[in-house]
C-alpha cells in the first residue's frame, strides 16, 4: 500500500475530527430523540438534551408498528434483488466475456448503452406495462425492475475477462463442459467481484424509492424507505417526534449491521475493482 | 454454494411471514384512509369514547368494528394525505382498494372518469336512504343523480382563538372576542394584538400548505359573489375581488401580524403553546383544541374559543368540502358487498364519535341531537352548515388546482412575485391544466 | 459439441438477462417515447398531440425553473462532494487503525436510504425544535428557516445530500490513491519534493481516472434528485428548491398529464446525456492536448 510514511498534520487532524464529528451529530440528535417521551418533545425539543430518557418508543415498535414489517419487506427484495443479479449479470458477463456468438460484440455495446439511460425515462412508462401485468403491489414487480443492471453485466464482463485463458482450456482438457467451466472453476474464482457486486446491489436495491413508491402503495408491502417517507409525511397526526425517530434509528440498524459484516469485503472489493 | 443455499432459506422463511394470510377464509375488503398513523397509541383501542383526534377516532373506530364483525376482514392501509398520488396508482394498475377517504371535492375527477361504483344500493341495503344524511353532505357526493359515496363530514374553516392572548389585547368582549367587520378592522385590531401582548394575531401554516390559502381565497370570493370557475375549463382570478383578498394576505405578512416559516405541525405546536392570537384553520382540530383548553397546566386551559370565519366583505359564506367513503371500481364478491353495506351501517351509527373531532357529521340525526349541540363550541360553529358552499359539480382536478394556486399564493404572500403576476399565473396555470384534462 | 451448437451457446448465456433488459428497459423506454407525444391520463386514455407537450414544456416557466434549480444543485453538490472526499481520502489514505476507523464513519451514512436521512435532517434544520434551532437558541440568536426560505432551501438540500453521499466517492479515491506504486512517492522524496508539489504533481494525477469516473457519476446522479426535494422541502417554497424529477412526480400523478410528464422525462434524459457527453468531450480534448 503506497500511504505516506509521515504523520498526519495537525490542521488536517483537526479537519478530519471535526467532519467526523459532523457525520456522526446527526445520528446522535436522532438517538437521543428516539429515546425520549413524546409529550416532553411537543412542548420543546431541547429536553432531548437531558434526562430521564426512555425506551418506550422502541417497545412501541417491537409491539406492534409496521415498521418491522416494512423491514422484512426490504430484506426480501433487496436480497431476492442482489440474487438475482448476482446469477443473472454472472451468466450474461461470462457469456460476453468468454464465448463467440454472433453479434457479441454488437450486444455487449447494446446492454452497455443501458448505463446512460436513466430511471425517470422508463419508470412512468413501466408503471403501465406492469400494471397491465398485474404485478403492483408484490414482490416480483419490485424485485425485477432491479435485475436490469448494465453497470453488473459490464462489472462481471471486465472480472471474467480479467481471468486468464489457461484455465479454460485446462478444464475443457478434462473434458468439462461450458456451462460446469464456469460454474465448478471460473465463478468461484470471481468472488471478490460477486461480493462487490452483491453489496452494491443490495444498498441500491435498499434506498430504491421512486419505483416502490408507485408501485407498493398497499401498505403490506412497503417498503422501509415508503413506510418511512408515509409516516414522515404524517408526522403532525402521527404519535410523535420520539416515535418517528425511533423510527429512523430501528430501520437503520439491519443496514448498519450489514454494513459493518462486509466492510472488509466492500473495501478490498473497491480496491480490487478499481485496478480492473 | 452454501452462501447461496442460506440464502435461499432466508428467502422461503422471510416468504412464508409475509403469506401468512393465507388460509383465512373471512370475507376481506381493503380500506385504505388517510389521517395519520397513530397505533402505538391506539393500536388496540375500541372505545371511540376514549379516543381524541381525527386519527385517534379513526383507528379506534376501525378496530371496533373489526371487533364487531369478526367474520370481516379489514385489510387496512394508511396513506400520507390526501393519498390520490397513491390512489391513482392504484387505479391504473388494476388494484384499488374496496373502500378508501375521498374529499367530496375530488369525487368528480374518479366519477368522470368511470372509476367509482355508484352506492345508492349498498346504502340502502344498510338502511340508509338519502334522508339521513345532511343536504350538504348528499350534495357533495351526488353525480348525474347517483351517490357515489357515503357522505363523512363537512369540513370547513374556522378561527381558532386564544381568549386568554385576546383578553389581554383587549380583544374580549362580553366573554366573545371582538371580530373585524372588515379588512380594515381585521388589520387594526392585529396591530393591537401585537402591540398588547408582543405576539402575532394569527398563527399560520405557510411552509407547504398550499390548501389553507386556497380555501380561505375560496370563501371570501364566495362571500363577495365572484364567480371563480365559470366553466369547466377555466379560472377566474385576475379580479378585483381575488386581488383584494390577496393583497389583505399579504399586508398581514409584511407587518409581522402572523407567525413565519412554520409548516402545519409547527403551527399546530405553536397554537397550542399559546404562541398567537388566532388559528386560522378547520374543524378538523377543534377535538384536539378543545382537550388542551380541559388540561390544566397547559397554555390553552380554559383559554379557546372557536368561531366561523368572520365576514370580512359581501355575505356571510364560506368554502366547505367534506370527507366520504368512496367505492372504486373493481370486481367484488356479493359477500363483499354485503361487508361494505356492514360498513356502511356501522360508520353512519358512530357519525357523533367523529364528530368529536370537530367535523360536522354528515348523518342529520346527530347534527339535530341533543347529544351534539351540547358538545363544547358546536352552537358556536353551528352557521359553518347554513353557510358553507362548495365548487360547482363540474369543476375537476380540485386538487391539482390546489397545489397550483396554492403556490402562486404563497409566492404573493412571501413577496417573491406581485399580487397581480401571482394570480395572473395561476390563473394560467389552472386554464392549461383545466384544458388538457381529457 | 459440435460446431454450431458452441455458436449458440454463447445466447443461453447473455439471454435471460437480454430478455428482461429489452422487455423491462427498452420497450419501456420506446413506450415512453411513444407517450410523450401523447395526451395522457394515467387510465388509459390517449389523445395524439405530436410535438405539443414538448413546446409546451419550453415554453413554461415552471419548467424552467426546475431545469434551473436541478443546475444549481448539481453545481452545489458535486464540486463540495469531489473535494471533499478526495481530501478525507488522502488524509485517511493510512494503515493506522484510527484511519480504519474515521474512514468507516464517513462511510456510514451512504448506507442509510434517502428516506432515512430526510427523516434525520428535517429535524436537525426545521427551524421548529431542529438541532440547529436549539443551538441557535442556546446562543441567542433566532431560528433560521432553512426549508422554507426560498434562499436556503437548495443550500439545505446540499447540505444534506453531501453528507449522506460522501461515503462512496471517499472509497474510490482510496482505492484509486492505493494503487500508486509506493516507489513513485519514494523518488519524488529523494528528489526533495514538498508535500504539496506531491500532491499537485503526482498523486493527482494519478487519481485521474477516479476522479473523472467521480465527477461524471456523481453529476449524472444529481441532475436526477428526488427523494431529499419531495421529502425536506416538498420542492418549496413555491418551487423554488423542486428540481426535475419531482416535477415530473408531480406532473404525472398529481396532475395526471402523464403525456406532458413522459415529455418532461424525455427532456430530462437528453440533458443528462448532454452534460455527460460533454464532460467525456472535455475529458478526452484534454487527454488528446496532454
Amino acid at each position: 500500500m503506497s500511504a505516506p510514511r509521515d504523520r498526519l498534520p495537525l490542521p488536517a487532524l483537526i479537519g478530519v475530527v471535526i467532519g467526523a464529528a459532523i457525520m456522526v451529530a446527526p445520528l446522535l440528535w436522532t438517538l437521543i430523540l428516539s429515546l425520549k417521551d413524546n409529550a416532553a418533545l411537543m412542548r420543546d425539543s431541547a429536553t432531548a438534551f437531558a434526562p430521564p430518557w426512555t425506551l418506550a418508543n422502541y417497545a412501541a415498535i417491537l409491539r406492534g408498528s409496521s415498521t418491522f414489517h416494512w423491514l422484512v419487506n426490504s430484506m426480501i427484495v433487496s436480497l431476492g434483488t442482489t440474487a438475482g443479479v448476482l446469477i443473472l449479470c454472472s451468466l450474461a458477463g461470462y457469456g460476453f466475456a468468454r464465448l463467440e456468438f454472433p453479434f457479441r460484440r454488437a450486444l455487449f455495446v447494446f446492454v452497455l448503452l443501458g448505463l446512460a439511460i436513466p430511471e425517470q425515462a422508463v419508470i412512468l412508462p413501466r408503471h403501465q406495462l406492469f400494471a397491465q401485468l398485474h404485478l403492483h403491489n408484490s414482490y416480483p414487480g419490485l424485485i425485477l425492475p432491479g435485475l436490469v443492471s448494465s453497470f453488473g453485466v459490464f462489472f462481471m464482463t471486465q472480472y471474467f475477462r480479467a481471468i486468464p485463458r489457461e484455465l479454460d482450456e485446462a478444464a475443457m482438457l478434462d473434458g468439462a463442459s461450458r456451462f460446469t467451466l464456469f460454474w465448478k472453476v471460473l465463478l468461484p474464482l470471481t468472488l471478490p467481484a460477486q461480493a462487490t457486486l452483491g453489496v452494491f446491489t443490495f444498498l441500491g436495491s435498499w434506498n430504491d424509492y421512486w419505483w416502490p413508491l408507485i408501485s407498493a402503495t398497499r401498505s403490506e408491502r412497503f417498503t422501509l424507505t415508503v413506510g418511512l417517507a408515509s409516516s414522515q409525511m404524517n408526522y403532525a397526526q402521527t404519535s410523535g417526534l420520539g416515535f418517528l425517530m425511533a423510527q429512523a434509528i430501528f430501520a437503520s440498524i439491519p443496514i448498519f449491521i450489514v454494513y459493518i459484516l462486509f466492510q472488509k469485503q466492500i473495501i478490498r472489493a473497491i480496491a480490487g475493482a478499481a485496478v480492473r | 454454494m452454501r452462501r447461496a443455499r442460506v440464502m435461499a432459506l432466508v428467502l422461503a422463511a422471510a416468504a412464508m411471514l409475509g403469506s401468512c394470510h393465507a388460509g383465512d377464509r373471512r370475507t376481506a375488503i381493503s380500506v385504505q384512509r388517510f389521517f395519520g398513523e397513530c397505533d402505538a397509541a391506539y393500536g388496540r383501542n375500541t372505545d371511540p369514547a376514549t379516543a381524541e383526534g381525527e386519527c385517534g377516532i379513526m383507528t379506534t373506530l376501525l378496530n371496533r368494528f373489526q371487533a364487531e364483525n369478526p367474520d370481516i376482514r379489514l385489510d387496512l392501509n394508511i396513506v400520507a394525505w390526501p393519498g390520490y398520488a397513491q390512489l391513482t396508482a392504484q387505479i391504473a394498475a388494476g388494484d384499488p382498494p374496496d373502500l378508501v377517504t375521498m374529499h367530496q371535492s375530488m369525487i368528480s375527477d374518479y366519477q368522470g372518469r368511470g372509476l367509482l361504483e355508484p352506492v345508492d344500493a349498498l346504502l340502502d341495503e344498510a338502511g340508509l336512504p338519502p334522508g339521513t344524511f345532511t343536504a350538504a353532505g348528499r350534495r357533495g357526493v351526488t353525480k348525474a343523480g347517483h351517490f357515489y359515496a357515503m357522505p363523512w363530514d363537512t369540513i370547513g374553516g374556522l378561527f381558532h382563538v386564544n381568549t386568554k392572548l385576546m383578553a389581554q389585547a383587549g380583544l374580549m368582549k362580553s366573554g366573545r372576542p371582538v371580530f373585524p367587520t372588515n379588512p380594515d378592522e381585521l388589520l387594526a385590531l392585529a396591530r393591537q394584538f401585537k402591540a398588547r401582548t408582543g405576539k402575532p394575531y394569527f398563527v399560520q401554516s405557510e411552509v407547504n400548505d398550499p390548501a389553507s390559502d386556497v380555501h380561505n381565497l375560496y370563501s371570501y370570493l364566495l362571500a363577495q359573489d365572484a364567480i371563480i370557475f365559470p366553466d369547466a375549463r377555466h379560472v377566474r382570478l385576475r379580479t378585483p375581488e381575488a386581488k383584494r383578498i390577496v393583497e389583505l394576505f399579504r399586508r398581514i405578512e409584511v407587518e409581522g401580524l402572523s407567525t413565519h416559516h412554520q409548516d402545519y405541525p409547527a403551527a399546530l405546536a405553536s397554537f397550542m403553546h399559546g404562541e398567537g392570537g388566532i388559528f386560522p384553520v378547520g374543524t378538523w382540530v377543534l377535538g384536539s383544541f378543545e382537550q388542551e383548553a380541559k388540561t390544566p397546566g397547559r397554555p390553552l386551559y380554559n383559554a379557546y374559543a372557536v368561531y366561523p370565519f368572520p365576514h370580512l366583505w359581501g355575505r356571510d359564506a364560506s368554502f366547505v368540502d367534506g370527507h366520504s367513503w368512496v367505492m372504486p371500481k373493481r370486481k367484488r364478491t356479493p359477500e363483499q358487498k354485503a361487508a361494505v353495506a356492514h360498513f356502511f351501517k356501522f360508520m353512519a351509527a358512530h357519525n357523533f364519535d367523529w364528530s368529536r373531532t370537530g367535523h360536522i357529521p354528515a348523518v342529520e340525526a346527530v347534527v339535530e341531537s341533543p347529544k351534539f349541540q351540547s358538545l363544547p363550541h358546536r352552537k358556536d360553529i353551528a352557521p359553518l352548515a347554513l353557510t358553507g358552499e362548495q365548487l360547482p359539480d363540474y369543476v375537476q382536478r380540485q386538487s391539482a388546482i390546489q397545489g397550483l394556486i396554492g403556490e402562486e399564493l404563497a409566492s404573493a404572500i412571501a413577496g417573491t412575485k406581485s399580487v397581480d403576476q401571482a394570480l395572473a399565473d395561476a390563473e394560467r396555470r389552472v386554464d392549461e391544466l383545466l384544458g388538457q384534462v381529457l | 459439441m459440435n460446431r454450431t451448437t458452441r455458436r449458440y451457446e454463447g445466447f443461453l448465456f447473455v439471454g435471460p438477462f437480454l430478455f428482461l433488459y429489452l422487455f423491462l428497459l427498452v420497450y419501456p423506454l420506446i413506450l415512453g417515447i411513444g407517450v410523450s407525444f401523447h395526451r395522457a391520463d394515467p387510465f388509459g386514455g390517449r389523445l395524439w398531440v405530436g410535438l405539443d407537450n414538448y413546446a409546451r414544456l419550453l415554453a413554461d416557466p415552471v419548467f424552467w425553473q426546475a431545469v434551473v434549480n436541478t443546475f444549481k444543485l448539481t453545481l452545489l453538490i458535486v464540486p463540495p462532494l469531489t473535494i471533499l472526499a478526495l481530501a478525507l481520502a488522502l488524509a485517511l489514505n493510512r494503515a493506522t487503525r484510527s484511519a480504519a476507523i474515521f474512514r468507516g464513519i464517513f462511510f456510514s451514512s451512504s448506507v442509510l436510504s434517502v428516506t432515512i436521512v430526510t427523516l434525520i435532517w428535517r429535524f436537525i434544520l426545521t427551524p421548529d425544535g431542529g438541532l440547529i434551532a436549539n443551538i441557535l437558541h442556546a446562543t441567542g440568536r433566532d431560528p433560521i428557516p432553512f426549508l422554507s426560505d426560498p434562499h436556503l432551501t437548495i443550500p439545505a438540500l446540499a447540505i444534506a445530500t453531501i453528507w449522506w453521499c460522501l461515503g462512496l466517492p471517499m472509497m474510490l479515491f482510496l482505492a484509486g490513491l492505493q494503487q500508486i506504486p509506493p516507489d513513485v512517492y519514494e523518488a519524488a522524496a529523494l528528489d526533495g519534493a514538498g508535500r504539496w508539489t506531491t500532491l499537485w504533481r503526482i498523486t493527482l494525477p494519478s487519481i485521474r481516472r477516479t476522479l473523472i469516473l467521480v465527477v461524471m457519476m456523481q453529476t449524472a446522479a444529481q441532475l436526477q434528485i428526488f427523494g431529499q426535494a419531495q421529502l425536506l422541502t416538498a420542492g418549496g417554497p413555491s418551487g423554488a428548491s423542486r428540481p426535475i424529477v419531482l416535477l415530473i412526480y408531480e406532473i404525472a400523478f398529481g396532475r395526471w398529464e402523464l403525456g406532458y410528464g413522459a415529455a418532461a422525462a424525455e427532456l430530462l434524459f437528453m440533458l443528462v446525456l448532454a452534460v455527460t457527453l460533454v464532460q467525456y468531450w472535455a475529458v478526452t480534448r484534454r487527454e488528446a492536448d496532454a
